[in-house]
């Protein structure tokens, strides 16, 4: 049946409004012989194919078994005749005597869009002949309309094993494929395109199975290979390449909206995220079996527990943003719409993804166009309802059995940037260090504004915050003696208000085990508030700010203290107004500033110094255990320099910032670039052998619920986890209870759509293949194969596909191969004016359709032709952005250089708001959006990118470079060079001739400029 | 053949209104059946009706403006301040904290011809109160400032959608040969929180999304070579990719993408003629200089914004979206004023007032109002209790999703009046309730376009701006 129907779809598809014609006059044709023809007095009328319909797509929304408004409930003959609340609506036969043809003849219902005259005339008829129902209750879906899809939809009917037809060109066809595309062709007078040639062969080859440009010597060696198999051996090495699973694993990513960033408000970053990357690539290398490949996806954590790889599978499920701000806020209604949204997302990456049908349509109210009811859409809601977004244990060893090996190539390369930082910046830090010396003896150093030296008292030698001591503090030697009991020492109130300060004590220990003791604190006069150089409160032996609750509290993560007990210690702390605290022990800088939010304003009046207690009242372990030679205080926050000084050591720690402003340009250029890279590394060794990734973390799943019009606030019956009726084959009936476990609820999901019976699951994905070799599907929506979808040019190839895939264990690569080997895919894509005007969107494959570069691959290529490419497979990616977080987490691009950068740009860090501009302007797909079918534009921007971005430059040079070393001084030979690398073809002579015209006037690299530039890079024949 | 695929087959590369947008709508309304005939090669007439406005400036308050504290005047909180809210239910807000009422700190005036209330908040605004169509009675689904912040720009919650100057950009083009249809000027502190995503095409074409200028320093990213290079090798180079790609085209003849990719490369080549030209903002007067508040503070930098979207919106350009505001957090650069109202607000509507005063002045003082759409818009309001435990009187605001201000101006509006109320506090909009849907709908129907006409294809559905809900709001069109 729906092939018939397909068949009918053989029209010219040039024109909108004769395809649209075209949809309308087949369904009446094939769907609702009767509808056309409501004029007719004898005709019947058809309950199930006119009025079911009419009354589900006008009425049912708000008269439903759930909803009924008015009490009325249409959906079933009982509940209709029965009527609502203001009395019986239909009488049999008797117009009058019908309340609902009163509210409907007067456009008083439906509310907004009143019937339309073709259909209260059909209502009408209904009635008078006795409105007799048909299926009961209603069920809208059985049948396809001009309006929507049915049960009989044809995507959702079992696979058929269609016979490749019989075609006249018989020596065209290569295999079954071509016999089923050669038919169509035939059928529009239209004759195929003979085989390209070798060259852009395995040029189109390489871009479509490896994303990469061939080397020259591979296309020398197709060239030359004499074997009839020559073809068939290109495909069988491109198939077992790596970096198969790279490209093929790009495009999977895209389907699956792939982000490395959290999105919204804070879009914080997923450091975690990059093992479902990897495992999508090597999947795909080992060719598994795509029913396991999407099981595990869905299930892998339950169907496999324990096994790492099946739980990073599961980042398919939560690849999506993650709305952190939503789910945290305070209103328990509003965080339940977060969660509806997030089960929304991952509905529809399922349905759209292995199913072909936009289930998530179906959130608020039944699928407008598509047979999948709202109660089903809940169903699946149940099915998916214990995934949750987050970070869950992981043993990255077992991930990666080569993680040592991994770990040790990045020591080594950290190492040996380091050293190339050393060499750059040590002549600089000389220079700053001697200058510094010069300067020393015009330094004038800072006055404290208060200064305690104990000298026989508790005197402030500045002011007048004298103190005075409690408990059995005392003096001796010039110095304040603290027994750590209970002796301390306080000042009045101070008359100055302080923010920005630094605390500065030369001080000694009694013993280094003792923990929390308060060497000098600036308090409010109630205890409450208080900045204080502490020892060992929170990690014993170690030096801290001490604060109030640990506001302003972090670790300073500075060595283990040693010798505070046997000699004296100069200590200080600066607090900075920006909220940075520098901690230093003997004048140099004691492990790494922090930074907190703001800092603590002291007022004047209300603070006060101490000595030997953290802070006020006195107890505790608040108790220092030593004694203080003497304290200074400042109100203002001291440069590093001064601090050295003031302990009187040498100053010798130079900033990196100081380091930077004194270099040169060029000098400092590099330093940045490889401080940015030893970043870079530096996170992704951590990155690698971190022990939690991002996955579905599941959680006990709840008893889901059909939302009325999708409100969180109106549940409406519960539901137990199911498939979707409309879909032909095993029972969409699990079996399960409302309350099922929820690994129960997911596992079945997870059998149910990849079951070989499942014709949705089939096609989806052979479509997908072919989308991508030929840049167009069968199916061009290959994410909705419904009734807003396209419709399939060449059904009975999809069937024949599907069938095969099957029958070949699932295995995505012999599906390639016989894609690829087909007479079909090897045509050459010469343009034909007459072929075009029959068929201008080469839907019937009478040439092989130029594509452009996608935006990965314009990026691979260039870095592989100028022989810069990095081809490490996986790990961790590469970072081209700086990146803060000031609440949100935001990326600043650079340019970044490097060979940890020149990895394929699969390997960028794709974060939600931070998209690559170069990669952009290509049409690289919004991580955000499931993106099914990249949009191919052409812009000035894209002219832009490729003519002044640094990248595109500085890799013209490293081409030109290139060609010297490869081809040697002679612009001629670099001019061919140049062709076998970037065109994959020997240069003409005409070719080399005005190359030598333009390089000896403005030189190699202009000229490498113009090859990544212009369209025969840029496109693939 | 599907949507999606369009701009794939046809000849798309101009920024023109005779291109990308204008065709891709043709063919969109053909499919529809509206236009019956496309046989004019894509030149069809592209509006649904009449528009009243041909392009837009669009000025977006980052953090949530306080409509009781600037637009809506509201007597009652002074009778009520330092008063808990009498309410049977309490509002649901997003720090759950409701302390007591606050009266406005800014004394409220009608003014202008009209008698619109406006604070002292605003008092340059103010002045020109007689051109603004105010709203009072606007609603937000969520009181998250992110998907809050998508509202107001995509009509969706969620990541992902396009956004409204996309939307238009697809749907009109821009009416220059040398810009982009649809620019975005940052605001210098930092940008709004999700970054780009503010500006994304979604799952429209890449050439729909927001390009980004700046008013000050590199205007655009990659308008020029990232190194420098002498303007003969830079011509040379231009010949020679053209020599080379008319070749490749010879034994391609009829593929007209190639033949499109040649002229991109003259229009970036007019782009970066047009950019700098447009950007120059020196070649303006000091007059408008300093009416703007230019190099002086805190006016220079929104002053440099406001005076650059003129520019832009001279040349062509369709949609000029200016930011006041950065991302959340502390300490604050944006309308967030959590904890101190009179502190917040002060600061950034002193960076603006003058400013936006200036360009309503300007354009109308140039003829441009009549059919330029000014909107002025934040993702939501602020409590008019304060953000503290109950009972208490403080100083901050929280936000408010039920009922708060935005405004518009300029062509096919009526000006001078005030829409919709909320009410006696301020805080649940209470008359002529509005939704973002309504909002988007009014604006593409000043454009001259139907908001339910305007859908792009996109995994199942046809999607439109305002999703399956919007109303033009009649009552404030003139």
């Amino acid at each position: 049946m729906k092939y018939q129907s397909a068949r009918l779809w053989k029209v010219s598809r040039r024109k909108h409004q004769h395809w649209l014609v075209a949809i309308v006059l087949i369904s009446l044709l094939w769907a609702s012989p009767h509808l056309g023809h409501g004029d007719d007095k004898t005709a019947a009328v058809d309950f199930d194919r006119q009025i079911a319909p009419l009354l589900a797509s006008r009425c049912l929304d708000c008269h439903n078994k759930t909803e009924h408004k008015g009490g009325l409930d249409l959906s079933q003959s009982k509940t209709a005749l029965a009527g609502g609340d203001s009395g019986k609506v239909l009488s049999p036969g008797d117009l009058s005597e019908s309340l609902l043809w009163d509210y409907v003849s007067s456009d008083e219902m439906p509310p907004k869009n009143p019937l339309t005259a073709a259909e209260k005339a059909l209502l009408k008829k209904w009635i008078e002949r006795g409105a007799k129902w048909g299926s009961d209750p209603i069920n809208p879906f059985r049948f396809t309309t001009v309006h929507r899809a049915g049960y009989d939809w044809w995507c959702l009917q079992p696979l058929t094993n269609p016979k490749p037809p019989q075609v006249k060109a018989g020596d065209w066809p290569r295999g079954e494929i071509d016999r089923f595309v050669l038919a169509q062709l035939e059928e529009r007078d239209l004759a195929p395109s003979g085989e390209a040639d070798r060259r852009t062969l395995i040029r189109r080859l390489s871009f479509d199975l490896l994303g990469l440009p061939p080397t020259p010597q591979q296309v020398r060696e197709f060239v030359a290979d004499q074997s009839p198999h020559a073809y068939e051996s290109l495909v069988e090495r491109m198939l077992s390449s790596p970096h198969y699973g790279e490209r093929w694993g790009r495009h999977w990513l895209d389907v699956v909206r792939y982000g490395e960033s959290q999105g919204f408000e804070r879009d914080k970053l997923r450091d975690h995220f990059w093992h479902y990357r990897d495992w999508v690539v090597r999947a795909l290398n080992s060719d598994m079996p795509y029913n396991e490949f999407a099981r595990l996806q869905l299930a892998g954590d339950i169907l496999r527990p324990g096994d790492q790889a099946a739980i990073a599978a599961t980042g398919f499920l939560v690849a999506g943003a993650y709305d952190e701000v939503g789910q945290s806020q305070q209103s328990a209604a509003m965080r339940a719409v977060v969660r509806q949204d997030e089960l929304e997302d991952i509905i529809s990456v399922v349905g759209q993804t292995f199913l072909g049908l936009t289930v998530n349509c179906a959130r608020c109210h039944d699928h407008k166009f598509d047979p999948v009811s709202q109660v089903e859409y809940y169903q699946l809601a149940s099915a998916l309802g214990g995934v949750r977004h987050g970070e869950r244990d992981f043993q990255p060893q077992a991930f990666q059995p080569e993680l040592a090996g991994r770990v040790r190539e990045l020591d080594g390369a950290i190492a040996s940037l380091k050293r190339e930082r050393d060499e750059l910046s040590s002549p600089i830090r000389e220079r700053i260090l001697a200058r510094r010396k010069e300067n020393r003896d015009q330094y004038v150093p800072p006055s404290p504004i208060a200064e305690w030296n104990f000298n026989g008292n508790l005197r402030d030698s500045i002011g007048e915050l004298h103190g005075e001591g409690f408990g059995g503090a005392t003096l001796h030697e010039g110095r304040l003696v603290l027994d750590g009991k209970d002796s301390y020492v306080a000042t009045p109130p101070l008359d100055v208000s302080l923010t920005e300060k630094t605390l500065e004590a030369w001080v000694s220990l009694a013993d280094l085990s003792q923990r929390g003791g308060g060497v000098v604190s600036l308090q409010t006069l109630d205890g409450t508030t208080f900045d204080a150089i502490v020892f060992g409160e929170r990690k014993s032996q170690h030096w801290m700010s001490g604060s109030n609750r640990f506001l302003r509290t972090s670790d300073f993560q500075g060595v283990a203290e040693t010798s505070a007990d046997q000699q004296l210690i100069h200590i200080a702390i600066v607090y900075r107004a920006d909220g940075t605290i520098f901690g230093y022990r003997n004048g140099r800088q004691y492990g790494k500033p922090y930074r907190k939010e703001r800092p603590q304003r002291f007022t004047s009046g209300n603070s006060q110094i101490l000595f030997g207690l953290r802070h006020s009242p006195a107890g505790g372990n608040r108790f220092l255990a030593g004694t203080i030679d003497r304290v200074r205080l400042y109100d203002r926050a001291l440069p590093s320099g001064v601090v050295a000084a003031s302990a009187g050591v040498e100053y010798l720690d130079v900033s990196e910032s100081e380091i930077l402003a004194e270099a040169d340009d060029e000098t400092r250029a590099r330093l940045q670039n490889v401080g940015f890279e030893i970043i870079n590394l530096t996170q992704q060794r951590r990155r690698y052998r971190h022990k939690k990734i991002y996955a579905n973390v599941p959680q006990p799943a709840e008893v889901a619920h059909v939302l009325i019009r999708g409100n969180t606030t109106q549940p409406a019956a519960a539901v137990a986890a199911r498939g979707i009726a409309a879909v032909s084959g095993d029972s969409p009936d699990f079996g399960l209870p409302a309350d099922a476990p929820e690994a129960d609820r997911r596992r079945k999901l997870a059998d149910w759509i990849t079951s070989p019976q499942n014709p949705l699951f089939a096609r989806v994905i052979v479509n997908r293949i072919w989308h991508y070799h030929f840049g167009r599907g069968l199916v061009d929506t290959p994410n909705d194969f419904g009734f807003n979808g396209g419709r399939p040019s060449h059904p009975e190839l999809i069937d024949w596909l599907a069938a095969r895939l099957i029958a070949d264990g699932w295995r995505l690569k012999k599906l390639h191969r016989l894609i690829v080997t087909s007479a079909t895919y090897r045509q050459a894509s010469q343009f034909r004016r007459s072929a075009a005007r029959a068929d201008g969107e080469n839907r019937f494959y009478w040439r092989k359709s130029p594509t452009r570069l996608e935006a990965e691959s314009v990026r691979d290529a260039v870095l592989s032709v100028a022989g810069q490419l990095n081809p490490q497979i996986g790990g961790p990616g590469y970072r081209d952005f700086d990146t803060f977080v000031r609440n949100t987490q935001f990326y600043n691009m650079r340019d970044p250089q490097g060979d940890s950068f020149t990895r394929r740009s699969l390997y960028r860090t794709w974060v939600r708001s931070g998209r690559n501009r170069f990669l952009d302007v290509f049409d690289c797909p919004d991580p955000s959006t499931k993106t099914p079918a990249r949009a191919v534009t052409t812009t000035p921007l894209q002219a832009l990118a490729m003519m002044n971005n640094s990248f595109v430059l500085r890799m013209s040079q490293r081409l030109a470079e290139r060609l010297v070393a490869e081809n040697g001084a002679m612009p001629e030979a670099q001019i061919r060079g140049a062709y076998e690398l970037a065109y994959s073809r020997p240069a003409s002579d005409t070719d080399v001739e005005v190359g030598l015209r333009f390089i000896k006037q403005y030189g190699l690299a202009a000229y490498c400029r113009v090859l990544f530039n212009s369209n025969e890079f840029l496109y693939v024949d | 053949m599907s949507i999606e695929s369009l701009p794939t087959r046809r000849e798309f590369v101009t920024w023109a209104s005779a291109g990308i947008g204008s065709v891709a709508l043709a063919e969109l309304l053909a499919r529809d059946s509206v236009v019956a005939d496309d046989s004019n090669g894509g030149a069809a007439s592209i509006s649904h009706h009449p528009a009243a406005a041909q392009r837009v400036i669009h000025i977006v308050l980052n953090g949530g403006l306080s409509q009781v504290d600037s637009f809506d005047y509201k007597p009652a909180l002074a009778k009520w301040h330092g008063k808990p809210l009498d309410s049977e239910e309490r509002p649901d807000v997003f720090f759950g904290k409701v302390g007591n009422l606050r009266k406005s700190d800014w004394a409220f005036q009608q003014r202008g011809e009209s008698g619109l209330w406006v604070s002292e908040l605003f008092p340059h605004v103010a002045q020109v109160a007689d051109e603004l169509t105010v709203i009072h009675s606007m609603t937000a689904e969520t009181s998250n400032h992110t998907p809050a912040t998508f509202q107001e720009h995509t009509g969706f919650r969620l990541n992902g959608f396009p956004v409204m100057g996309a939307w238009l950009n697809y749907g009109l083009g821009s009416d220059s040969h040398e810009l982009p249809g649809f620019v975005v000027i940052p605001d210098p502190r930092g940008l709004p929180a999700g970054g780009s995503i503010n500006w994304t095409n979604g799952f429209l074409p890449a050439q729909f999304q927001g390009t980004m200028v700046r008013s000050s320093g590199t205007a655009i990213d990659d308008l020029f070579p990232a190194k420098s290079i002498s303007p003969t090798t830079e011509k040379a180079t231009r010949e020679l990719l053209l020599e080379l790609n008319r070749k490749h085209l010879e034994a391609r003849a009829g593929e007209d993408e190639l033949a499109a990719r040649i002229r991109s490369y003259e229009l970036a080549a007019r782009m970066q003629l047009a950019v700098p030209k447009v950007s120059a903002l020196q070649s303006e007067t000091r007059q408008t200089h300093e009416a703007y508040g230019i190099g002086q503070e805190p006016t220079n930098d929104f002053g440099r914004g406001c005076l650059l979207a003129r520019r832009l919106l001279e040349q062509g350009v369709r949609f000029v979206q200016l930011f006041s505001g950065g991302a959340f957090g502390s300490p604050r650069i944006n309308w967030d004023g959590h904890e101190d109202m009179v502190r917040n607000h002060t600061r950034e509507a002193t960076r603006i007032d003058q400013p936006v005063a200036a360009l309503i002045g300007d354009l109308r003082q140039r003829g441009l109002l009549d059919d330029t759409l000014v909107l002025f818009t934040s993702e939501f309001g602020r409590t008019p209790f304060t953000q503290s435990d109950a009972g208490v009187l403080g100083k901050g605001r929280d936000h408010n999703q039920y009922g708060f201000t935005v405004w518009m101006a300029g062509g096919g509006l009526k000006h001078g009046i005030a829409y919709g109320a909320t009410d006696d506090f301020g805080l649940r909009a209470s008359e002529e309730i509005l939704s973002w849907h309504d909002f988007h709908a009014t604006v593409l129907h000043l454009l001259g376009i139907d908001h339910e006409r305007l859908t792009y294809y996109h995994n199942g559905i046809k999607r439109r701006l305002t999703d399956v809900k919007g109303e033009v709001i009649d009552e404030v069109l003139a």
